[in-house]
C-alpha cells in the first residue's frame, strides 16, 4: 500500500480554514445512492465534497457581510442536502430554468421531498444557493483576471490545501503546480448546460497555459503528450485519488453506520477473499497494511487500545444482558484483543458493537495474526537483582498480626474434629429445613465461640450469615429486598453508588454486608429448596422477582410446620447471650 | 514453631498419600477480616465475599487448628512501589470513587470497566499484597513450610496498569521478596486465564521460572501461546501450556505432573509460587474448563510433595460456592488434612445447597482437548524445557555456583532440612485416599505439639 503513506504525507482531508464545516449537514462527502465504483460516480462524490468544502466558506464570508444564514436547512423536518440540491437545478438547467418552467415540484420530488413544500425548496434555493452560485463565479472571474490562469478551480481534483488557500485569501496566487496536469476531469460544479460556453472557454484558456484543466470533456491520457514524468506524476496522483475517496467514504460510514445510501459492506467473512476494486476493496487493503503495524508497537498507547475486557458481557446494555444472562456467560467468545479497538475510538455505546463485530471478525482469521506480544522494557518488567548470595533481611512487620493459635493458648488443640464434617441425622423434626438448619448453625456457632474466644470476633464471626439481619429492622429489610426485586441495572447501580440516601444511617459497608449474608442465604435458602435445579447465587443480573412473596419462609417451610420469620434469630441471639454470660 | 522441625521430615519429595506419610507442613495463613466487605460493583463477578466464605469453611472444619493464622500487615505505597511504577501507585493511593473524574488516568492506567474504582480499592490491595509479603517472608525466615494467602494470587495486574479485576500484583511482590532468599523460584499458575502478569513481570529472567496452564484461544487476556518462552536470560523459562474448553481431571493431571515433574528436575527451584485461581474449576461463571475440586487441588498435591517452600495464593474464581469449596479443600490439602465431603454446618451454608458438599463434580461437557493435542503440547513443553541448562547458572559476584547445595551455608540456612530436592521418583497418590474421603473417615495422624 505505497499508495496509503503518499496520501497520507500528501494532503488532508481535513481543511483547518474551514470551521464551519463542522456544523454542515452531511458534511465530508455522502455516498450518493448509486454504488461508487466508476470513475463518474466518484467524481460525483468529490464534487459532492468540493461543494461541502467550499459551502461553508461561502457562508463564513456571507457572515462577515451580515448576511446571516442558519444550518442545518430543514425542510418539513427532513434535513436537506443543499448538494443534492443544488446538483438537481443543475442539470434541469440551473435556476433560471427550473424558475421558468414551474420545475420546483420535480425538484422536491427528486429530493424525496412532498410536493407542497416547492416553494419552500425554492425559497432555500434562492437564499441558499443561488447566492453561492453567484459567489463562486465572481471569484473565478476575479482570479482569471488577477492570474490570467485558469486554475479549473471546480475541479475536485485539486489539492484541498489548494481549495483552502484559494478561498481564504483571494489575492493568493495558485501555484501552477503541476498537480494541475492531473485535472483530467470531467465534472465542474458550474458545468451545466447553460454554462457550456464557460466551460469551453476555460478549456480553450487552460490549452493557452499548456496545462491540462478540468472542463465537461474526459481527457485522454495521450493528449497529455509523451512526457514520462507526466504520466508518473499523474499515476501518483491517481493513487491519491482514490484513497482520498476512501477515507471520505469511510468518514462516512464511520459517522453514518446504518446510512441505507451507503454502499452495502460485505460479509466479515467473505473479507479475506474479496477483491473488489472499489472503495471498500481499498479500504480492505488499507487495513490489511495497517493492522500489522500497529501491532507491532507496544507503546502505552496502542496497548491500552488492545485491551480486551475479561467480562464483556458485563459492559453490554441491558437488552442483550438479559439474553445473555440467561445462558452460559463464561463460554462467550471473546475477541482478540485487538479487533475490538481498531472499531471503536469515536463511538459511543462501543462495546457491544464491539463485542460483535470482533467475534464475527475473529472467525476468518483464526486469530493467529492478532495474536498479542508479550511487552518488554523497563516500564513492563520487574527489577530482578542478581543473585549474589548476600541475604537482605526481611522486615518482621509482614508477619503481620499473629492471631491464631492464641499465644496463652496452653491446652493443645484437640486433633480429632479436624477435617469432620456434619452428622448424617439429626432430632429435628424436619430435616433440612430451613429451622433445623438455622438451629444447626446457630449450634456450631456456639461451639466455635467457644473454642475461638475473642478470635471468633476478630475473624468477623459475628458479622458472617443472617446474623446480620439482627442489625436491620424488618421495614428496612422490606425496603432492601424491595430494591433488589425491582432489579433494574441503572437503577441497581444507582443504588449501590448511593446507598444512604435509600437507608439513612446504613454505609455502603452495611449493604454489601448484608447483601451477601443475609439477602443471598434466603434466596439460595430458597432456591435449595424449590428449583434445586437451578442455583445461582453469582449472578447479580438475575431477576429476583419470580420469588414472589414466598421469597421467605413460607415458601420452604414443611407442611403444617409454624414458625414465625427470624426465629433463629432470636435463637441466636440467645445463644449469644448465653455465651456471654456464662 | 522451632521445637517442630523434627517433624518434618526430610529427604523424599514424594508423598505416597496423606495417609500414609505422616509428613506434616508448618502452614502459615494469612486472612484479612475486613476482606468480605469490599465490593467491586454491582454485576461485577469479582467477589472478594469469596474469601470470607472459604475462611468460614477454613474454620468450620476445623483446619485453623493445624496451621498459625495471621492477620496481613497491609502494604504501603513504598512497598507497592517494589514492583509497580511510581505514578500508578500514586494514582492507586489517591484514587476514589469520588474523586475520579480525570479520565485520562482511567485510560492511562486501565480502569473503570474490567477493574472499576471502588470504595476501600487501595486498602483491599494493600491487604491482598501484605499477605503475599508476608507469606514470602514467612517463607524466607524458615517459620513454614508452606504459606497460604487467598486474597492474593491477582496475576494480571502489570507494572503500570490494572487489567483483569487485578491492580496490584501482589504474585510479583512475593515472589520479589523470596527472590532475596532463594536464587531461583518457580512460579506456576492454574488459573483459566493466562496469568500474563507475572510472566510479563519475569519475562526476560531466569530467576523466576513461569509456568501458566491456561484457556487459550479467543479468551481473556489473548497472551500465553505456546511459543512465548521468554527473552533474553529470561529464554526458555516462560512455559505456556495452552488449553482448550472441557478440560478433564484426569487429562490435566497427566499434563500437570508430567510438565511439573521435568521443570522441578530440572530448573530445581528453591522456592514455588503456586497461584490456584478457582476459575478453572467445572462451572465456573467465567471459566470454561471441567475440573472437579480434587483434581484442581491435585496441583497443590503434587507440589506439596516435592517439600519445597510454597506459596500458595487465590487468584480469579467467580461460582463463589465453588471457591470456598476449592480453597478449603486446599488448605486442608496444605495441612495434610482430607475433610469430610458433608459441609459442617456453617454461616453461609445455604450457598453450598442443594447438595451441601465439599466436592465439586465435573459436568458432563466434552473436553475438546484431545489426546493428541495434549501429547502434542506435551512433547513441544518437555522439549522446551529440557532445552534449559540443569539447574541454570545465575552470575554470582562473591561466591561460586554449586549447584548441589543451593543455600549457602549461611547460619540460619542449616536449621532448614537438607536440600529439598525432588529424586526424580515417580508419584502417585493413594486410591485409597479417595475412598476414605468419601466414606467420611478423616483419620488424622498426632500432631506432633
Amino acid at each position: 500500500m505505497e499508495g496509503w503513506s503518499t496520501f497520507s504525507n500528501g494532503s488532508s482531508l481535513d481543511c483547518p480554514g474551514v470551521e464551519t464545516v463542522g456544523a454542515f449537514p452531511g458534511n465530508g462527502c455522502c455516498l450518493g445512492k448509486d454504488h461508487v465504483d466508476n470513475e463518474a460516480d466518484c467524481d460525483k462524490l468529490k464534487q459532492r465534497c468540493l461543494f461541502y468544502k467550499l459551502f461553508p466558506v461561502y457562508l463564513k464570508d456571507n457572515c462577515s457581510k451580515g448576511v446571516v444564514r442558519p444550518l442545518p436547512v430543514l425542510i418539513d423536518g427532513h434535513q436537506l442536502d443543499l448538494y443534492k440540491l443544488f446538483s438537481i437545478v443543475k442539470e434541469r438547467g440551473g435556476y433560471a430554468v427550473v424558475a421558468k418552467k414551474r420545475l420546483w415540484g420535480s425538484v422536491s420530488k427528486e429530493l424525496g421531498l412532498n410536493l407542497k413544500v416547492f416553494s419552500s425548496v425554492k425559497l432555500v434555493y434562492d437564499k441558499y444557493l443561488n447566492d453561492f452560485e453567484r459567489w463562486l463565479k465572481q471569484i473565478f472571474e476575479e482570479k482569471k483576471s488577477k492570474t490570467g490562469n485558469n486554475e479549473g478551480l471546480l475541479c475536485p481534483n485539486l489539492k484541498d490545501k489548494d481549495v483552502d488557500e484559494l478561498v481564504k485569501s483571494e489575492s493568493n496566487k495558485i501555484k501552477k503546480d503541476t498537480d494541475f496536469v492531473n485535472c483530467k476531469n470531467d465534472i465542474n460544479l458550474l458545468d451545466t448546460k447553460d454554462q457550456k460556453n464557460k466551460s469551453e472557454d476555460v478549456q480553450h484558456n487552460g490549452g493557452d497555459n499548456d496545462e491540462k484543466i478540468c472542463n465537461g470533456v474526459k481527457v485522454d491520457p495521450t493528449t497529455l503528450g509523451a512526457e514520462g514524468a507526466v504520466k508518473k506524476l499523474k499515476s501518483r496522483k491517481r493513487k491519491r485519488e482514490t484513497l482520498s475517496g476512501m477515507l471520505i467514504w469511510m468518514k462516512h460510514i464511520a459517522k453514518y453506520p446504518l446510512d441505507p445510501l451507503a454502499q452495502p459492506i460485505p460479509k466479515p467473512s467473505k473479507w479475506k477473499g474479496y477483491k473488489g476494486q472499489d472503495i471498500f476493496g481499498q479500504f480492505l487493503r488499507a487495513r490489511e497494511a495497517l493492522l500489522p503495524r500497529q501491532h507491532e508497537e507496544p507503546t502505552s498507547g496502542l496497548s491500552f487500545l488492545q485491551k480486551q475486557k475479561m467480562h464483556p458481557v458485563m459492559y453490554e446494555d441491558r437488552a442483550s444482558l438479559g439474553r445473555h444472562a440467561t445462558g452460559k456467560l463464561r463460554c462467550s467468545k471473546r475477541l482478540p484483543a485487538f479487533v475490538k479497538s481498531k472499531s471503536c475510538s469515536c463511538c459511543n455505546g462501543k462495546r457491544l458493537t464491539d463485542v460483535l463485530t470482533a467475534k464475527t471478525i475473529s472467525e476468518p482469521s483464526g486469530g493467529e495474526s492478532l495474536e498479542k506480544q508479550v511487552s518488554v522494557g523497563p516500564r513492563f518488567q520487574a527489577e530482578v537483582p542478581e543473585w549474589t548470595g548476600v541475604v537482605s533481611e526481611s522486615d518482621s512487620k509482614w508477619l503481620g498480626i499473629q492471631i491464631w493459635p492464641l499465644k496463652h493458648d496452653s491446652e493443645p488443640t484437640p486433633e480429632t474434629d479436624i477435617g469432620r464434617g456434619r452428622q448424617e441425622k439429626c432430632n429435628c423434626e424436619f430435616q433440612g429445613s430451613v429451622a433445623c438448619v438455622r438451629l444447626h448453625i446457630a449450634e456450631n456457632r456456639m461451639k466455635l465461640k467457644l473454642e475461638l474466644g475473642s478470635v471468633f470476633y476478630h475473624w468477623g464471626f459475628d458479622r458472617m450469615g443472617e446474623e446480620v439481619s439482627l442489625q436491620w429492622t424488618t421495614e428496612e429489610e422490606k425496603k432492601f429486598k424491595d430494591i433488589m426485586r425491582s432489579n433494574i441495572s441503572s437503577q441497581n447501580k444507582y443504588f449501590w453508588n448511593n446507598p444512604s440516601k435509600y437507608f439513612t444511617g446504613k454505609t455502603r459497608k452495611n449493604l454489601v454486608s448484608y447483601y451477601f449474608n443475609v439477602f443471598l442465604i434466603q434466596l439460595r435458602s430458597y432456591q435449595n429448596r424449590v428449583t434445586p435445579k437451578n442455583v445461582d447465587s453469582d449472578d447479580d443480573e438475575v431477576q429476583f422477582g419470580s420469588l414472589g412473596d414466598g421469597f421467605r419462609m413460607e415458601a420452604v417451610k414443611g407442611p403444617g410446620y409454624k414458625i414465625p420469620d427470624c426465629s433463629l434469630n432470636e435463637q441466636c441471639a440467645d445463644l449469644e447471650y448465653w455465651s456471654r454470660h456464662d | 514453631m522451632k521445637e517442630e522441625e523434627s517433624g518434618i521430615e526430610e529427604g523424599g519429595a514424594s508423598l505416597p498419600s496423606a495417609g500414609l506419610d505422616g509428613k506434616k507442613r508448618r502452614v502459615t495463613y494469612f486472612y484479612e477480616p475486613s476482606i468480605g466487605d469490599y465490593y467491586y460493583g454491582q454485576g461485577h463477578p469479582m467477589k472478594p465475599h469469596r474469601i470470607r466464605m472459604a475462611h468460614n469453611l477454613i474454620v468450620h472444619y476445623s483446619l485453623h487448628r493445624r496451621m498459625e493464622i495471621n492477620r496481613p500487615f497491609p502494604a504501603s505505597p513504598a512497598d507497592i512501589r517494589g514492583f509497580h511504577s511510581d505514578d500508578y501507585v500514586r494514582f492507586l493511593s489517591s484514587v476514589s470513587p469520588e474523586t475520579l473524574s480525570d479520565s485520562r488516568h482511567l485510560k492511562r492506567f486501565n480502569v473503570g470497566e474490567d477493574c472499576p474504582v471502588f470504595d476501600g480499592l487501595f486498602d483491599f490491595c494493600q491487604a491482598s499484597a501484605g499477605g503475599s509479603i508476608g507469606a514470602a517472608v514467612k517463607l524466607n525466615r524458615q517459620d513454614a513450610d508452606i504459606a497460604i494467602n487467598w486474597a492474593g494470587g491477582l496475576h494480571h495486574a502489570k507494572k503500570s496498569e490494572a487489567s483483569g479485576f487485578c491492580y496490584v500484583n501482589d504474585i510479583v511482590l512475593g515472589i520479589l521478596e523470596l527472590l532475596k532468599l532463594h536464587r531461583r523460584v518457580l512460579y506456576v499458575d492454574i488459573d483459566v486465564h493466562h496469568g500474563d502478569g507475572v510472566e510479563e513481570a519475569f519475562y526476560t529472567t531466569d530467576r523466576v521460572m513461569t509456568v501458566s496452564f491456561h484457556k487459550f484461544g479467543d479468551f481473556f487476556p489473548g497472551t500465553g501461546h505456546i511459543k512465548d518462552i521468554g527473552l533474553g536470560s529470561g529464554k526458555n523459562y516462560a512455559v505456556n501450556v495452552p488449553l482448550n474448553d472441557g478440560l478433564d481431571d484426569e487429562s490435566f493431571r497427566g499434563l500437570f505432573r508430567a510438565i511439573i515433574q521435568k521443570v522441578m528436575e530440572v530448573y530445581q527451584p528453591e522456592a514455588v509460587v503456586l497461584q490456584c485461581g478457582a476459575d478453572s474449576l467445572s462451572g465456573d461463571r467465567l471459566g470454561c474448563f471441567n475440573l472437579s475440586v480434587k483434581g484442581h487441588a491435585d496441583c497443590l498435591r503434587f507440589l506439596r510433595s516435592f517439600n519445597v517452600p510454597l506459596m500458595v495464593l487465590g487468584g480469579g474464581g467467580y461460582t463463589i460456592r465453588n471457591v470456598a469449596r476449592c480453597w478449603c479443600y486446599e488448605t486442608a490439602v496444605a495441612v495434610g488434612v482430607e475433610p469430610d465431603n458433608k459441609l459442617p454446618y456453617n454461616e453461609y451454608y445455604e450457598y453450598f445447597g442443594p447438595d451441601y458438599t465439599l466436592y465439586v463434580d465435573p459436568s458432563n461437557m466434552e473436553n475438546l482437548n484431545t489426546p493428541k493435542d495434549m501429547e502434542k503440547i506435551r512433547n513441544t513443553l518437555l522439549e522446551q524445557i529440557s532445552r534449559l541448562p540443569h539447574a541454570p547458572s545465575v552470575p554470582f559476584q562473591t561466591t561460586p555456583p554449586t549447584l548441589e547445595v543451593p543455600e549457602e551455608a549461611e547460619e540460619d540456612m542449616d536449621r532448614r532440612p537438607k536440600l529439598r530436592k525432588w529424586d526424580g521418583e515417580d508419584y502417585d497418590s493413594d486410591p485409597d485416599e479417595d475412598l476414605k474421603a468419601i466414606s467420611g473417615c478423616s483419620n488424622i495422624t498426632a500432631h506432633s505439639r
